[in-house]
């Protein structure tokens, strides 16, 4: 059993393992995440098994089958795995095997074997299959046989659940090194990227996949990761576009045949929910999109066409609950809008071209959306957890399991972080007040070192360094509405204020809102004299795990210069 | 992390200010919200190989 071998035998890779899709992906000896493509050619696999006649199918080809043998095909499982049958929502089985109760976990009733027989597989047989499979054209395409694994999971899944996935993936002689969760994956696979900055940021991924949208919000400080607030909604997802497409072609269907209701009958759905995804997948790169299905329902054929508008109309409402997750989600890290520093969309619903410049136009200018519509170097939000994954294979393959576990432990992942930023007040306008310049922001994990050269006044000579805590604002300003102050037409005015939903309605005004940044408790002062004319002063501050800070001042250049430490604050629960 | 830059000038020092070594600790920073950082990347690791030998950054350059 791989369990037992040590890292000098390991062929690992990164493993997306969805409800709709798997993916999976290898670091290239350079270095390179890539995701492999199985014998059909497909790098999305779905998450589907189907038995004929004995026979497994996996991935495409067992999609195909939801036509003709949804009841031998067991789609959408992977939520159910380590959960138990009571919990479950079984809604996205409706159009494939539906999941059992056995032992109180989840089972499926199937015909897997030649014989007319019926099994009760249960959810982790299921998910061995399906992981075997994987392994397999994994192991094709590299030439060796893989038997470890990183797999993503989804940030709320349980121990109960890993627990469970970790079990099936052993069962089919892959050692699970580490979950990690989808969201850091996609950050990963964008910060290993070459000339990525590791800059300080406030990353929102948004995760639309088929049966689920997660979203979460991720500081990320010199590439170390905190996850400040995330949440899961099971009714904005892929399928509710198809949902939609379905209901406008039924309904065209039905104007040529009006006694031919193909939502009425098993086989024609499963036809109709195949080629109304097909459709929504092809709206996402061309401006329209033909549906043909053959004997679609009452042995007649079907065909139509739809354009992009048309879909982005009837999908209105989806959009706008998209958005909205986001927003609630910045909400609930009690961040804002403004915080945001670049927003990551992942799964495969996120190359729908109107999800990205909705959310682009909900935010303030300068935030990054790393979507296909929004950026051409974005990349393929389907791949982001299999790549995250496969990097964080290479990354510890080489550890032993036991080294892997103890740097997940809670000794070693509880940290503090910094309640408030820790900056320096510097000059501007006004000679009387300070400018806070933050050196750290809030939220940072310790132990921290930031270091920063800052200008001095013009003649130079003996400055003061003032260390700070600051505390970020929103300030919301009310400017008056230029069109009204110059006295435009009341049309016009109207015409304005069509943009979007205002609650304001006095439109005299218009708001603005900037960050400020507030000061608040000074933590040390030092003095560097005799700076020479137009110098720079470096300043360099340490933040140790219990919160004691040590400081250097120095002109840059010169020697020595200013030190000094300040307490650990006095801790009433201890530090981790 | 790369050094930054920050381009408005420090003040002056006010007159009549004096520490020993030039030097005054005011107050001890805030109490620190203790949170979960994620086991993956690099810089983790590096984060966590501090941890696990108690070092500090410049003992870690060493
Ligand atoms: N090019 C595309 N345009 C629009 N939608 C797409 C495109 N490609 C894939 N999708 C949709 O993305 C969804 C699958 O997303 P993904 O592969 O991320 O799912 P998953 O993570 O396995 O799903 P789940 O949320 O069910 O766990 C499907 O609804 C699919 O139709
Ligand atoms: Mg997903």
């Amino acid at each position: 059993m791989s369990e037992e071998d040590g890292p000098a035998s390991r062929v690992a890779i990164g493993l997306s393992f969805g409800n709709t899709n798997s993916s999976i992906a290898y670091t290239s000896a350079e270095g390179k995440a890539e995701v492999i493509a199985n014998e059909e050619g497909d790098r999305q696999i779905p998450s589907i098994l189907s038995y004929v006649d004995g026979e497994q199918f996996q991935g495409a080809q067992a999609k195909a089958q939801l036509v003709r043998n949804a009841k031998n095909t067991v789609a959408y499982f992977r939520d159910f795995l380590g959960q138990e049958f009571k919990d479950i929502d079984p809604t996205p089985c409706h159009q494939s095997a539906h999941p059992i109760e056995k032992d109180s976990q989840v089972a499926f009733s199937i015909q897997d074997t030649e014989s007319e027989d019926v099994s009760t597989v249960s959810v982790s047989e299921i998910t061995t299959r399906h992981i075997r499979r994987l392994a397999v054209s994994a192991s094709d395409f590299l030439g060796k046989t893989v038997n470890a694994a990183v797999i993503t999971v989804p940030t709320n899944f349980s121990d109960a659940q890993k627990e469970a996935l970790r079990k099936a993936a052993a069962d089919a002689n892959i050692e699970v090194l580490q979950f990690i969760s989808e969201p850091i994956a996609a950050v990963l696979a964008y910060d290993a990227r070459p000339g990525a900055s590791l800059s300080d940021k406030v990353v929102v991924v948004a995760d639309f996949g088929g049966t689920r949208s997660d979203i979460a919000i991720i500081g990320s400080r010199g590439g170390i990761y905190t996850v400040l607030a995330t949440a899961h909604d099971w009714d904005v997802s892929g399928t509710k576009f198809d949902d939609k497409l379905m209901e406008f072609f039924a309904k065209e269907f039905m104007k040529k045949h009006k006694n031919e209701d193909p939502t009425k009958n098993d086989r024609a759905l499963a036809k109709l929910r195949l080629e109304s995804e097909a459709v929504k997948k092809a709206l996402s790169l061309g401006a329209s999109a033909s549906f043909s299905v053959e004997s679609l329902s009452g042995g007649y054929d079907f065909t139509n066409t739809i354009n992009r508008t048309r879909f982005e109309l009837l999908s209105t409402q989806i959009f706008a609950a998209m958005t909205r997750l986001i927003l609630q989600t910045v909400e609930k890290a009690e961040l804002d809008p403004l915080d945001i520093t670049d927003i990551i969309l992942a799964g495969g619903t996120s190359h729908i071209p109107r999800i990205a410049n909705n959310i682009k136009n909900s935010f303030p200018e300068g935030v990054n959306v790393w979507a296909p519509a929004t950026k051409s170097d974005a990349i393929n939000p389907s791949e982001l957890s299999a790549r995250g994954a496969a990097i964080q294979a290479s990354l510890i393959a080489d550890f032993e399991m036991e080294n892997i576990k103890e740097s997940c432990e809670p000794v070693v992942t509880v940290t503090p972080h910094l309640k408030h930023a820790l900056g320096v007040l510097c000059i501007s306008g006004d000679v009387a007040q300070g400018k806070f310049q933050p050196l750290i922001e809030a939220d940072t994990p310790t132990p921290i070192r930031r270091t920063a050269t800052i200008t001095t006044p013009r003649e130079g000579g003996d400055v003061l360094v003032k260390i700070v805590e600051g505390s970020r604002h929103i300030k919301v300003n009310k400017v008056e509405n230029p069109a009204k102050a110059n006295g435009a037409t009341a049309k016009e005015a109207d015409s304005d204020d069509s943009s979007e939903e205002e609650e304001d309605s006095d439109n005299d005004e218009e708001e603005t809102r900037e960050k400020v940044w507030h000061v608040g408790k000074v933590i040390a002062e030092l003095a560097v004299k005799g700076v020479k004319k137009g110098g720079k002063v470096e300043v360099q501050v340490d933040v140790r795990p219990d919160l004691a800070v040590s400081i250097i001042a120095r002109e840059v250049g010169a020697k020595g210069g200013v030190r000094g430490s300040v307490e650990a604050p006095k801790l009433e629960n201890g530090s981790a | 992390m790369a050094t930054a830059q920050i381009q408005l000038p420090l003040p002056v020092l006010p007159t009549g200010w004096s520490a020993e070594k030039d030097f005054k600790s005011v107050n001890s920073l805030s109490t620190p919200v203790h949170r979960e950082i994620e086991p993956v990347g690099p810089h983790f690791l590096a984060h966590a190989r501090r941890k696990r030998h108690k070092r500090t950054f410049s003992e870690d350059e060493r």
